[in-house]
């Protein structure tokens, strides 16, 4: 509260130079006029940054290069962690299953989330307000629970779906045993579970495209296919980057959804990056290894991240 | 805080908002520190998913005879190990605790419970304790035994006797025979599903004759004998999508849920199934049948929770007042009785409070299967106490990983047994 | 994210014409099919929540229950106290939710209409938070909420959560779409700078805030873990952590695991059947009207 008091008096000059601003707003040259006020914005979020990010990133760092149990001294090892990590078979097998499982679920999310929004604003579709109330349900279950519907529904001995295939005289389908099958029924439930949310942010994105750009389109004679590839794609582009974006990021990341419905299984075949890094490093007390382990991780998503930005920038020129 | 502006400038309905949380906040954490100092309340962490009174109705009866307050805390057995190794950080274990296992984080910090152990009226089986230095760190709640369940239901249907007595025990080789031929007269889908656990593949290869994984004269794992191995290649073998559901050995399913179907005629898995199955199955029979001999006959004895009290300042002489009063013989008289625990006292004679006829009959079963198990079955456990004690710990994770391979073909026994070696011996360092 | 574009955009074809109907039924028997696929898990769920336990796994499969009934409900509702736990997540849930939503509207307001270095530094650093996974923070960050005296408390659970970089970077880039002569008119005014931030921009932004808020909200509720970990007293667990004790470690009761579960999302159902006809279809350039 005494930081806002004080802060605020500085902000009224800064903010009340008419002469300065008042003919145009020119970001550049006005470079440093306002900084109590942005200061004061960002505050909250920088605070809790310092605290709850920086804080415990250093401590990780510092515990990456010690061979840290969780309590008592920490012995300086330097880059052990690091190079054991570099010989570590499980812990790029986790990588590159990880990978494979972004680069499938990445695009089936997107291809879901824009398809329902495209029905959501399209205003052919009848009935939108229930079925945005169904396509949003699976986003408000919660991983664990979401885990118990589909291991059911995939079963591979009462399972729901083997249960329909054998009764139409088909044969039951290994869908726990095969690697890659429990695999994809993880990437369904990804799917299933994060439509909603992206799908939110296609429907605001679709609804601000001009009309007057498919209007024209009619006239031109253009049929729905084209509209959508010249005229909806390129004007949602920046959603969809987003989208990308924050899905890669996030199935890079993920570890409740598959601990809930395969548990990283058959076997180790389907640990995930973070999963192996919490089972391994954290739960066998070897705090500094999964330390280490956690910041290559965080590196690989900085690049992925850094060039996921540098290819919109160029597709944006 | 920004908010604090906010109010001042415009009066934001939200940022009032913003404010009463804070408000809120900080009267929860004002009133969440729970300890009053000396020690009129202790705290009892334990895990259980059951609705087992036992332990409350102890402290009712401890507060009454000693003016203390146990508050019993139920820890979610998904997390309880993590939320202790983060206590033992924070200084902020509790008082006494019920543990699934004890974790070098925080094995220093137990308190000596060797007078309650010793206390000869109390007649504790000292075989399981968890003694380091003469000091006893942990006394079992309970014991524990792997066993067979049969689908009764079944097995009439398809005119087809089983052994009800454990001295007049049956082979694995006898057994088969009869699930299969249940499970062909009555087209039940498997003969057999088989809890997935490090603990319950031992039984398996101790009735075989092999020794399984044993730490060798000079601490470290031995390799494993041939017996052991081509017990392995044979439960492989099981898991054919016949005899046995690959998933379960291969991919985690639920063997319990698998067996509840009544499409399957037996299940290998432990007494603790009584108190679920009591209740959880209504659909048919069941039964708890001997633990198969081949020729060996032996189980897997293990411990239920290990009961513990830590060293924490003024309250430490009330957690072990608590402990004492647990193992005391009347009182672990009723904790056995209403929780369903085979005894770690000797010599107790139980009334256990089930309705069904099934579930009495199975416990008198387990009692009797321990006293003639071979003392090989209790050596998994006394393995993973001496590894404890010497600051070491083993996450047999590992065991079922290598044998998720073997199960889907990925490599075959003698690399499992040598790869399970291999990795525990990592482990230990 | 262009959560909205340019301001004075006409909406898209509001109504159809009339000679549309085999697009009409083209499109909407999509949608119901799709919906169909996509509620059927969720509606299996709960029509299993009320089939007795010994029924849950007898074959044949059905789908609906032979015979209904609520013990899962019932036995859920005895086995932790739901009403106690209830109420901590909603304290959970929506301090962090309002915290959340302050901190990020006005980070991200900051971000959009201010050019100083050290702010696109700060943008790098709320990015950054994404990429390390909370899970393996989660010792470390331990370490820190001990040390400053959160341990053991609701704050402990709330306050780590309220940073996120998915809600900063919402509202900025909502606020870049806003145009800056709302803002230079404000100056002109002699308006401060927090006061137009607050009187002008926030309300403006209210489809983003009610965004943000189902979705903060449905983040901490689901919270499980971390929770687990801060919490020692439990008369201040959260639901998750009772559902969660249902699940034992040799066996589950599935069917009060069932009940308990149906019950721990009908308060987070509820409130987005409430708030929903808010999110996203509020007119985002409402307030530029005049």
């Amino acid at each position: 509260m005494v930081d806002s008091v004080r802060a605020e008096p500085r902000s009224i000059p800064a903010g009340g130079e008419p002469a300065r601003t008042a003919s145009r707003w020119r970001p550049r040259r006005k470079h440093n006029s306002y900084w109590a006020a942005p200061l004061l914005m960002i505050s909250i979020n920088l605070v809790l940054f310092l605290l709850f990010f920086l804080w415990p990133a250093v401590i990780g760092l510092k515990y990456s290069f010690t061979s840290y149990t969780g309590v008592g001294p920490a012995p300086w090892v330097g880059t052990d962690n690091y190079q054991r990590l570099l010989h570590d078979p499980a812990f790029w097998a986790a990588l590159k299953r990880t990978l494979i499982y972004t680069a499938c679920v990445v695009p089936l999310i997107f291809v879901a989330s824009l398809g329902t929004a495209y029905l959501m604003v399209s205003p052919y579709s009848r009935g939108k307000t229930v079925a945005r109330v169904i396509f949003f349900l699976p986003w408000l279950i919660s991983p664990i629970i979401a885990g118990v519907i589909w291991r059911w529904i995939f079963g591979e001995n009462f399972g729901l779906v083997n249960f329909i295939i054998t009764e139409l005289g088909g044969k039951a389908v290994d869908w726990q045993t095969d690697a890659n099958l429990s695999l994809i029924i993880v990437i369904i439930a990804a799917t299933w579970m994060n439509t909603a949310f992206n799908m939110l942010l296609f429907i605001a994105a679709l609804k601000n495209v001009p009309t007057a750009y498919y209007e024209a389109a009619d006239l031109d004679g253009a049929n729905a296919w084209q509209k959508f590839r010249r005229i909806t794609l390129p004007a949602i582009a920046p959603t969809s980057f987003i989208v990308v974006l924050l899905s890669t990021l996030g199935s890079m990341k993920e570890y409740g959804l598959v601990v809930a419905v395969n548990a990283g299984g058959p076997g180790t075949d389907n640990n995930l990056i973070v999963q192996y890094i919490y089972t391994t490093g954290f739960r066998r007390n070897q705090i500094g290894y999964a330390s280490a382990a956690s910041f290559v991780l965080m590196l690989i998503l900085v690049i992925i991240a850094v060039v996921q930005l540098l290819a919109n920038r160029r597709k944006g020129s | 805080m920004t908010n604090f502006a906010m109010l001042r400038r415009g009066g934001l309905r939200w940022a009032a908002a913003g404010v009463v949380t804070a408000l809120a906040l900080s009267a929860c954490s004002s009133t969440s520190g729970g300890s009053s100092g000396d020690a009129k309340s202790i705290t009892f962490w334990y895990s259980t998913s059951a609705q087992d009174q036992g332990y409350t109705d102890l402290a009712k009866d401890f507060e009454a005879k000693e003016g203390i307050k146990v508050e019993i805390v139920n820890v979610p057995y998904d997390g309880y190990q993590d939320k202790l190794k983060q206590a033992a950080q924070a200084n902020s274990l509790p008082d006494t605790a019920s543990v699934p296992s004890l974790d070098t984080l925080w094995v220093n910090q137990l308190q000596d419970l060797s007078a309650t152990a010793n206390n000869a009226t109390n007649n504790i089986n000292k075989d399981l304790l968890t003694t380091q230095d003469s000091k006893v760190l942990a006394i079992p709640s309970d014991v524990t035994a792997a066993g067979l369940f049969i689908n009764k239901t079944l097995f009439d249907k398809a005119k087809v006797t089983y052994p009800t007595d454990p001295s007049k025990t049956w082979t694995w080789d006898e057994f088969l025979a009869a699930a299969d031929k249940v499970r062909t007269a009555t087209k039940a889908k498997y003969d057999l599903v088989y809890d997935r656990s490090a603990a319950r593949i031992r039984p398996w290869i101790y009735n075989h004759g092999g020794k399984g994984f044993q730490l060798g004269a000079d601490g470290k794992y031995a390799p494993a004998d041939a017996t052991t191995v081509q017990a392995l290649a044979d439960f492989a073998k099981l898991n054919n999508d016949v005899i046995m559901p690959k998933s379960v050995w291969g991919a985690g399913a639920d063997p319990n849920a698998l067996f509840k179907s009544g499409q399957v005629v037996a299940y290998f898995s432990g007494v603790w199934q009584v108190a679920d199955f009591a209740d959880g199955i209504t659909n048919f029979d069941w039964a708890s049948a001997p633990t198969p001999a081949q020729p060996v006959h032996a189980t897997d004895i293990n411990l239920g929770g290990k009961v513990v009290a830590f060293n924490n300042g003024s309250k430490a002489a009330a957690a072990k007042k608590w402990v004492d009063f647990i193992f005391q013989r009347d009182n672990y008289t009723k904790l056995a009785q209403t929780n369903g625990y085979l005894p770690i006292e000797k010599g107790l004679t139980l009334t256990y409070p089930f309705k069904k006829q099934a579930a009495l009959d199975s416990f008198a079963l387990y009692v009797k299967e321990m006293e003639l198990a071979d003392p090989i079955s209790a050596s998994g456990q006394a393995t993973g106490t001496k590894l404890l004690l010497a600051g070491k710990s083993v996450d047999d994770g590992l065991i079922k990983d290598e044998m998720a391979k073997l199960v889907n073909g990925k490599q075959d026994a003698q690399k499992t047994a040598d790869n399970i070696v291999a990795g525990l011996n990592q482990q230990i360092g | 994210m262009a959560v909205a574009t340019k301001p004075p955009v006409p909406r898209r074809r509001k109504t159809a014409r009339t000679g549309d109907l085999p697009r009409k039924i083209g499109t909407s028997s999509i949608m119901w099919l799709l919906a169909a696929v996509y509620g059927f898990p969720g509606l299996w769920f709960v029509l299993s929540s009320f089939k007795p336990a010994g029924d849950l796994f007898t074959y044949p499969l059905t789908l609906f229950p032979k015979k209904w009934t609520v013990s899962g409900y019932t036995q859920a509702w005895s086995q932790f106290d739901v009403a106690r736990y209830f109420v901590n997540t909603l304290i959970v849930a929506v301090a962090a939710t309002v915290l959340t939503i302050v901190a990020s509207a006005a980070a991200g307001y900051a971000l959009a209409k201010y050019r100083n270095w050290w702010l696109k530094v700060f943008a790098a650093c709320i990015l950054a938070t994404t990429m390390l996974p909370g899970e393996t923070l989660l010792p470390s960050l331990f370490v820190v909420v001990r040390n400053i005296g959160l341990y053991n408390s609701l704050s402990g659970v709330v306050v780590p959560a309220v940073i996120t970089a998915t809600g900063t970077f919402m509202f900025r880039q909502f606020f870049v779409t806003v145009p800056n002569d709302l803002l230079e008119a404000a100056r002109i005014d002699g308006s401060g700078e927090m006061r137009t931030f607050l009187r002008i921009m926030l309300p403006l932004a209210r489809p983003i805030i009610l965004t943000l808020a189902i979705v903060s909200f449905q983040w901490r509720w689901n919270d499980y873990l971390w929770p687990l970990i801060i919490l020692n007293d439990p008369r201040q667990f959260t639901l998750q952590i009772g559902v969660a004790s249902i699940v034992g470690a040799q066996n589950v009761n599935w069917s009060v695991l069932l009940g308990a579960s149906v019950l721990s999302m009908i308060p987070l159902v509820a409130i987005y059947l409430v708030f929903q006809k808010y999110v996203m279809s509020a007119d985002i350039n409402a307030g530029l009207k005049d």
